[in-house]
């Protein structure tokens, strides 16, 4: 059987940077991986080369054995490959439903867009409440709540999360990591980058340290705190 | 003072229609379309010719003229945003090729048609004109109305019932986000530009009932709802028909106080005082979103 993800040798950058300098990582399918790593060493750039969000790139990107190291964002994502993005890239001026329906925008998801938005609401019943609310008011919490359930609207075949915490209070970055990390993904594998290793510590399957652009093996410790 | 009213309402149709065109095409795609005024002008040219070699039936010909525009709006994607899209510069690039295609397009007019001016025969001659108060309402103005709220529902249901109006909608959000939702910028282009042309064509007919084509007439048309377009804010749907609105009322108003020649002088005085206190438009009102 061959890896959920697999990248092999992946450098990638900004114009003249360059970031993340010969990156290797396999995941199976279903398995959930957590990156740690300060900001800066390249945990999104890696994250964002995966789905074609940087200048450049070179190496080799395999989906289920597929090549899939020059294939655009939208067709990834018609593929299966969901990043909830740092930033959230959310639709502020649509409602939290238009948003949602967005993430099943792919082919074969959207017939049952309906049934999948429920239950994302149950997921996440701080949205169910605000359905009809435009995006662009809601809280820092409710956003990144939207992001992850937006990406929970189509099938897909790895999730890749980019600091679900980020900007969020203890508290609130608590929870959502609790719930996103209690979900059954459906077989989907995951993918994970977070600074705090207090939020996914014991709830996935294995942890890599992204350091300097080069992925190591984690040696405990703090999480770069 | 109803005269002005019934004048305002008209206006505003026609302006709103050409306004949404720009502003559809700038928050879904980026860039400002400078050959509004030639596909205005070739959507009037297919619907007149649609009238005279097909039917001059008022749903046929004002077809004619939306399909038309939605065909120019089809080739601007073909032509400019398609082999522009991605590179570097642009803004500055769209700007300069949709001002070419608008060179282009009038001077395939004037070798196709001539310089005469084409006219219309009346299209809502079966509507009974009737009076508010003391003014008259024309067919043409009723017909305007009528046949501008019937598209801009249709068009408006497309936008937010289906999974393309949805595309549409998220890609006018975030370019990013659309992207990794797996909308494709490069297909839904097509519906943009499309949809855009769509409104400058039904406009186009409509205007073609009071004015008459000729290669260039689409230019004063185009002038209008640029205004109308940045002074609702660019990319604000909503804002550019209550911007429509303002305009059309200024409008009105100067026609009945000062007299035609003054519409420009006001409409740019307008112009400047919103965009001096709002420079968003009036869509930086609307919006009471955090960034």
């Amino acid at each position: 059987m061959s890896a959920a993800l697999e990248i092999k040798g992946l450098e990638a950058g900004y114009g003249p940077l360059s970031v993340l300098h010969g990156v290797d990582l396999s995941i199976a399918e279903g398995e959930r991986v957590g990156i740690l790593g300060l900001n800066g060493h390249g945990k999104t750039t890696m994250l964002r080369a995966i789905v074609d969000l940087v200048d450049w790139k070179r190496g080799e990107i395999l989906l289920n054995g597929e090549d899939i190291t020059h294939a655009t964002t939208h067709a990834l994502a018609r593929r299966g490959v969901v990043l909830m993005p740092q930033g959230d890239a959310l639709f502020p001026g649509l409602t939290v439903k238009d948003n949602l329906d967005a993430g099943a925008y792919p082919g074969g998801s959207w017939k049952r867009r309906k049934e999948r938005r429920d239950h994302v609401c149950e997921i996440f019943p701080r949205l169910g409440e605000r359905l009809g609310q435009v995006v662009g008011t809601l809280s820092g919490g409710e956003r990144r709540m939207c992001s992850i359930g937006r990406g929970l609207m189509c099938d897909a075949r790895i999730y890749l999360v980019d600091e679900p915490s980020l900007g969020l209070g203890p508290g609130i970055a608590k929870g959502i990591c609790d719930t996103l990390l209690g979900l059954d993904l459906q077989g989907g594998a995951l993918l994970i980058a977070e600074q705090n290793r207090a939020l996914i510590d014991g709830r996935i399957d294995r942890t890599l340290r992204m350091h300097g652009g080069e992925l190591t093996p984690d040696t405990g410790g703090d999480g770069g705190h | 003072m109803t005269g002005v009213i019934v004048t305002t309402i008209n206006l505003t149709a026609i302006y709103a229609l050409v306004a949404l065109g720009v502003s559809l095409t700038w928050s879904g795609l980026g860039f400002l379309n400078l050959s509004t005024g030639a596909m205005y002008a070739g959507a009037a040219y297919g619907a007149w010719l649609v009238a005279t070699n097909i039917s001059s039936n008022v749903v046929v010909v004002l077809l004619g003229g939306v399909i038309a525009g939605a065909a120019l709006g089809a080739l601007i994607c073909l032509t400019v945003f398609l082999p522009l899209d991605g590179k570097p510069n642009w803004e500055l690039r769209t700007l300069t090729a949709t001002l070419a295609l608008s060179f282009v397009g009038t001077n395939i007019y004037l070798w196709q048609f001539g310089p005469q001016f084409k006219q219309f025969d009346p299209l809502f001659a079966f509507i009974r004109e009737f009076r508010i108060g003391e003014t008259l309402v024309q067919p043409s103005k009723t017909g305007t109305v009528i046949a501008t709220g019937i598209l801009v529902a249709i068009i408006l249901a497309f936008i937010s019932y289906s999974r393309i109006g949805l595309g549409v909608r998220a890609l006018t959000q975030s370019v990013e986000g659309a992207a990794l939702v797996g909308i494709d910028r490069r297909t839904t282009a097509f519906a943009i530009l499309g949809v855009s042309g769509a409104f400058i064509g039904l406009a186009a007919v409509l205007l073609g009932q009071i004015y008459f084509v000729e290669p260039n007439s689409g230019y004063s048309p185009m002038i209008k709802g640029l205004i109308v377009a940045l002074l609702g804010g660019l990319g604000s749907l909503r804002g550019a028909v209550i911007a429509a609105f303002l305009v059309a009322f200024a409008e009105a108003l100067t026609l009945q106080y000062l007299g035609g020649a003054w519409v420009l002088i006001t409409l740019f005085v307008l112009i400047a005082v919103v965009l001096i206190i709002r420079p968003r438009g009036i869509a930086g009102v609307l919006e009471g979103t955090r960034a």
